[in-house]
């Protein structure tokens, strides 16, 4: 019988993976929009941003536009990586599931 | 954790995804200002160029509309994430800009410009720019405004010079003044709904 894949735990976090498949849809998007879209407060999307920037998963670019500090975050190759694999593991575990 | 994590979790996690990335896909780009603004300006070069002075009405009106929509555009680009499609439509635009600004220039200075000529180009160029943008986005109104564009271009080769230019005024204010407003209450609509969907994720 096939080993049963294990789901990244840097992508579980349901935030996280809101976040990373955010960034998958769009090339590069400030804090604020993101913040927008998951509905989290600051300092949480900071702190889940800061792990996902750790494990490699998206870049930060951090610049002024009419003197106004932007945070712009960018999804890595190594991120899209991971999500392509953990989307599959998902789909890998919920087929045995159905087959038991 | 992971060893918890129950079908209907993983369920909700897939849907979760393909939500997210549709979410990042859907965001909208607010050009409609932009038809209005360069139809105006069409509107305001035109009568300069016939009843004033020919050889900076066009350039004045034309570097002034496209220093406003860079202005106005780099102010909104810090509010929206960049797309693929978004980056795709700009690069559309900002190429039929320069040409016909460059080939319009290159005529009118070289005294070989007449209106058949320019309306000619002027349609052709608005309406590459607008079928190939409509293809993109899969927006049919936009691509009538293509097919209404080539119909001023063609007709301006075989029209009198005051028919032809009738025919020019008709189609700037079709597709650009009113395209522009429709565009503009279309994105009002889809920025509304899209404020509702944020609100329930919060």
């Amino acid at each position: 019988m096939p080993e049963l894949p294990e789901l990244n735990p840097v992508i579980h976090g349901k935030l996280r993976l809101a976040l990373l498949s955010l960034l998958a849809g769009v090339d590069e998007a400030e804090f604020t929009w993101l913040r927008a879209k998951t509905g989290s407060t600051d300092g949480n999307l900071g702190a889940q941003l800061l792990k996902l920037e750790e494990a490699g998963y998206v870049s930060v670019e951090k610049k002024f536009v009419q003197r106004k500090p932007q945070t712009l975050y960018c999804m890595t190759e190594s991120g899209r990586q991971a999500l392509t694999e953990y989307i599959q593991a998902i789909k890998q575990l919920l087929g045995a599931a159905i087959a038991q | 954790m992971l060893e918890h994590t129950s079908e209907q979790d993983l369920k909700d996690r897939l849907s979760l995804i393909e939500q997210m990335i549709a979410e990042g896909r859907r965001t909208t780009e607010s050009w409609g200002w932009t038809f209005v603004l360069w139809g105006v300006a069409y509107y305001i070069a035109i009568p300069w160029a016939t009843w004033g002075n020919p050889a900076i009405a066009w350039p004045v009106t034309m570097i002034a509309a496209g220093v406003v929509t860079g202005i106005v555009a780099s102010r909104q680009a810090g509010r929206r994430p960049e797309t693929t499609v978004g980056r795709a439509m700009m690069a559309i635009w900002v190429g039929m800009g320069i040409s016909t600004f460059l080939v319009m220039a290159a005529l009118g200075s070289s005294g070989r410009l007449e209106e058949h000529i320019g309306i000619a180009i002027v349609g052709a160029m608005l309406g590459a720019a607008n079928a190939t943008s409509s293809i993109i986005l899969k927006w049919k109104v936009q691509f009538a405004c293509a097919i209404a564009w080539w119909a001023a271009a063609v007709s301006s080769c075989f029209l009198s010079e005051n028919n032809a230019g009738i025919v020019f005024l008709a189609a700037i204010f079709i597709c650009q003044i009113v395209f522009g407003i429709y565009g503009m209450i279309a994105e009002s609509r889809k920025h509304k709904a899209s404020a509702g969907r944020e609100a329930s994720h919060a």
